[in-house]
């Protein structure tokens, strides 16, 4: 069985054309950049040295902000693993009225469409020493706000939609039927949730993890404004080291050295998820009983925690909404609709070059996701682990580092991309991708292969199979991942400020300028602004879904807001 | 399904024509000219737009921070983007010469200007003066019954404690603008300013990471003060912002701005007059109408009369470049050490 199955990949074209592409891509916009920095780095002005990283590495100051960005990391992945799950069980299990879940849904998207900054300054506003929560109305005196809780916070209600996005599909996968058996043979709910449900829940929860852990080691804008002068980070210091003290040496070895953490997790994932067999959906599965998983109480418990993140969330976009509509924040509260008027005049520019890139990203990060993912999960190609690792690796450095990279790769000839908007999408797609990659093989590890076995004995080629059978069970993966690279586009900023410019300019980049020039109020707008065309566009994507009547269009519909 | 791949392949023929004009880099005209600014949009638009009038050069420009700015054009040295590198603190270009980015440029202002506001070959020229002010949240100050402050030490009064934010010296120009004005305010005397700084550090809720950081929160009242270059202070006052600007008697240290001409500029013709017109009295007289709150650097433009309302009675100096410049990084390397992470 083995050997013909490779047999038969060996003479399937349509493989091998899809993994020498990728590896070009990879190659091209992951590894290339990469050498050129690294070249940049060990060599000055063509002498080989190593003197300046022994220096950052042996500083104390740095070695303890590498320390406090692993125990960082590793927190907010927990925590937003956790809440994650929290909201995509009680999605998925929880039997909530439609209107209910859409709430859910909204609420679950908004922390991702969070423009840099804007949830910062809301937390500085509402808890700082002279905050509106911490003073005004809790009369408490003395606050800091600056530090490791309020980091935490702030990135794991950034961060986790990732994980409720990685883990909504596959619990809505699990075959109940499973879960109704292990019932009737007498287990309790609770058994049936830890002995059935949860283990096979793992491959999402580790991929979950690992995405979190990534995103909080490279997110630099959170801890920039929040983590203060007591729990300094690596990718802050790295900005800080190229930025602050004009040393991209310096800045670059310290990103790098965020990949040995990032490169640990990833591996330990791997080793972790392979160990057992998570297959639900066979194929030969009949009709689903709808299994209850909860008592009324355990629901209801849950809702209440949902909801009050909920509230958090829904707290922080009022006062944003708030903040777009006022003067000046804190200063002067007359009501007043000059931040759109800006923004529909000077800002038109901004917001078309913008939609146009995340146009384009969107669609080809959903598409490289899904294929690279089920290319490293099915298709046993040679060097499948050193692929996903290497589209890991984007994801998973700063983006301050990947986009001076890109500016030191892309700037010269032969490959000339700088000034034109295709450096800005492929940035997106090979920094943002990886989500739908990892929706993608984890959702893979839950559907047996026989499945595809069957398509391909019956005389279908592997191209077809993927079309036919594998990417409607995948769909809510691919959708999972364009969803994501889209909301990128729309909000990252930390790699594309070096990629901006003349002629290419983006919202966030104007977001940025705005709060530069304490100009809150169209700072906000924007942002609203922001919100409401991510939106707008995914409730059209379900709309088009629904009208296709493409399989697994209601469970997308349900997951993204539609 | 048919009309779908009808549907896709039309939409496949848009496509290849948007992505056409997605690849393809700007189209350089006769007569244009493109700039890192690092003054922020509001300042560098009308002045760039001025520029167009008084001698029909288009500018395009993009704005980044100064750092950024830097990166940037370190990073595309072999094959530069843009001609000029306009606005910043001098201290940047300072770090721009040690990458060997500028090409030396001597305008027809250069001769007129004092020596600090200017580096000697012509690679890079002052186009405006800032100098640092104390900034305090009107609020703050009347619940603590305190008056602005008007000495370096009314800044360790009790009710500053955690109550301040200021520019962290690792990062940030202002911040060694200010460390500097504390060793000018000794007497150069290091032990004694450090032991100042020391006894400051438990009124500082945050060193922040740009020099401006600090001025939204203590706007917003949730600092009580700090110090900052006039330009951010009044741009927050202007914004609506109940603060109040005053200056230490003892005298308080000043940062000039630049401008220079980068090495293999495509434009080097137009970029220069740039450097001619932003260097003369025809911009730096248009500060005022604009109300961008630079002191001007040339010696023939008179200050703004409501700038030099605020500046009246203070006691600004100049930085001397040649002791900052020969003692910054030990200074810098003691903060960190004895102030920041006692």
């Amino acid at each position: 069985m083995f050997a013909t199955s490779i047999g038969r990949l060996r003479r399937d074209p349509a493989v091998s054309t899809a993994v020498v592409v990728l590896w070009l891509l990879l190659a091209l916009f992951v590894l290339y950049p990469l050498g050129a920095l690294l070249g940049r780095v060990l060599f000055d002005n063509g002498v080989f040295t190593v003197s300046g990283i022994v220096k950052v590495l042996s500083d104390k100051h740095q070695q303890r902000a590498f320390w406090n960005s692993l125990l960082l990391a590793l927190l907010v992945g927990i925590g937003g693993t956790l809440i994650g799950f929290l909201f995509a069980f009680t999605a998925a299990r929880g039997r909530l009225p439609r209107a209910l879940l859409n709430v859910i849904d909204v609420a679950v998207l908004l922390p991702l469409v969070s423009p840099p900054f804007t949830t910062a300054i809301a937390m500085i506003f509402s808890f700082g020493p002279r905050g509106l929560i911490t003073y005004d109305l809790l009369g408490l005196k003395g606050v800091t706000v600056y530090g490791l809780t309020s980091t935490m916070s702030s990135e794991i209600l950034t961060y986790f939609p990732i994980a409720y996005l990685t883990l909504r599909p596959l619990l809505a996968g699990i075959d109940s039927n499973i879960e109704g058996m292990a019932q009737s043979l007498g287990a309790s709910r609770w058994r049936v949730f830890r002995t059935v449900t949860l283990p096979l829940c793992v491959p999402g929860l580790a991929n979950a993890f690992l995405l979190l852990f990534a995103a909080s080691l490279a997110d630099f804008a959170t801890p920039l404004i929040l983590a203060g002068n007591q729990f300094p980070v690596l990718p802050t210091e790295a900005y800080l080291q190229i930025t602050g003290l004009f040393d991209l040496r310096g800045g670059a070895v310290l990103s790098f050295a965020l990949l040995v953490p990032a490169l640990i997790v990833f591996l330990l994932q791997r080793y972790w998820v392979s160990r057992r067999f998570y297959v639900t959906v066979t194929g030969k599965g009949a009709g689903q009983t709808p299994f209850d998983s909860m008592t009324e109480t355990v629901r209801r418990s849950l809702l209440a925690s949902c909801a009050l993140v909920t509230i958090v969330i829904l707290y922080f976009y009022a006062l944003l909404l708030y903040a777009s509509l006022v003067v000046a924040l804190g200063a002067n509260h007359a009501l007043t609709l000059q931040h759109y008027k800006v923004i529909f005049t000077e800002g038109l520019r901004v917001i078309s070059d913008t939609l146009i890139i995340a146009g384009f990203a969107m669609p080809l990060g959903g598409l490289y996701g899904v294929l690279l993912g089920y290319l490293v999960t099915r298709k046993k190609i040679l060097g499948a682990r050193s692929m996903e690792l290497v589209s890991m690796v984007n994801y998973a450095l700063p983006g301050t580092i990947v986009g001076i990279a890109y500016l030191i790769a892309f700037n010269d000839p032969p490959i000339e991309l700088t000034g034109t908007a295709l450096i800005i999408i492929a940035c997106y797609v090979f920094r943002y991708g990886p989500t739908g990659i990892r929706a993608t093989v984890a959702l893979l590890q839950q559907i047996d292969k026989s499945l595809e076995e069957a398509s391909q004995g019956l005389g279908a080629g592997s191209g077809m199979t993927f079309r036919r059978v594998t990417l409607p069970l995948i769909v809510p993966a691919f959708f999972a991942g364009l969803g994501v690279v889209f909301i990128r586009s729309m909000t990252a900023i930390s790699a594309t400020i070096f990629l901006v410019s003349i002629s290419w300019s983006l919202v966030t980049v104007k977001i940025l300028e705005n709060m530069t020039e304490l100009s809150l109020g169209p700072a906000a707008a924007f942002s609203v602004v922001v919100v409401v065309i991510v939106f707008v566009v995914i409730a059209l994507i379900g709309q088009v879904l629904r009208l296709l009547r493409a399989p697994g269009a209601a469970r997308l519909s349900g997951m993204m807001g539609a | 399904m048919h009309c779908i791949t009808r549907l896709s392949r039309r939409a496949a023929r848009a496509l290849t024509i948007v992505a056409l004009a997605v690849a393809a880099p700007l189209a350089i005209a006769a007569d244009t000219l493109n700039v890192y600014s690092i003054w922020p949009e509001n300042w560098a638009r009308p002045m760039f737009e001025e520029f167009e009038k008084a001698t029909g050069i288009k500018v395009n420009f993009v704005r980044f921070s100064s750092g950024e700015a830097l990166a940037r054009v370190s990073a595309e040295k072999n094959n530069p983007r843009v001609d000029v590198l306009f606005g910043g603190p001098v201290e940047t270009f300072a770090a721009g010469i040690n990458e060997g980015l500028f090409e030396p440029y001597k305008s027809p202002s250069f001769a007129k200007l004092p020596a600090r506001f200017k580096q000697p070959d012509g690679l890079w020229t002052a186009i405006a003066d800032d100098p640092l002010v104390f900034m305090t949240n009107e609020k703050f100050l009347k619940e603590n019954n305190l008056k602005p402050p008007a000495s370096w030490d009314d800044l360790l009064a009790a009710p500053y404690k955690n109550m301040l934010q200021m520019a962290d010296a690792r990062t940030s120009g202002t911040a060694v603008t200010r460390i500097f004005s504390i060793l000018e305010v000794n007497g150069r005397d290091e032990n004694k300013a450090f032991a100042y700084m020391k006894k400051l550090r438990p009124n500082v809720q945050l060193y922040t990471k740009s020099g401006g950081g600090g001025t939204l929160p203590v706007g917003l009242g949730q600092a009580g003060g700090g110090i900052f270059f006039i330009v951010d202070a009044l741009d927050t006052k202007a914004k609506g912002y109940d603060v109040a600007i005053s200056f230490p008697k003892e005298g308080i240290g000043t940062a000039a701005e630049g401008i220079a001409l980068l090495k293999g500029a495509k434009n080097p013709e137009q970029g220069k007059k740039l450097i001619d017109w932003a260097t003369s009295a025809a911009m730096q007289s248009q500060f005022a109408k604009y109300k961008i709150n630079f002191v001007p650097a040339h010696p023939d433009v008179a200050m703004e009369p409501s700038l030099a309302a605020v500046i009246k009675g203070a006691k600004i100096f100049p930085i001397d470049a040649d002791y900052a410049g020969a003692n910054r990084k030990r200074v810098v390397e003691r903060w960190v050490a004895e102030v920041l992470n006692p």
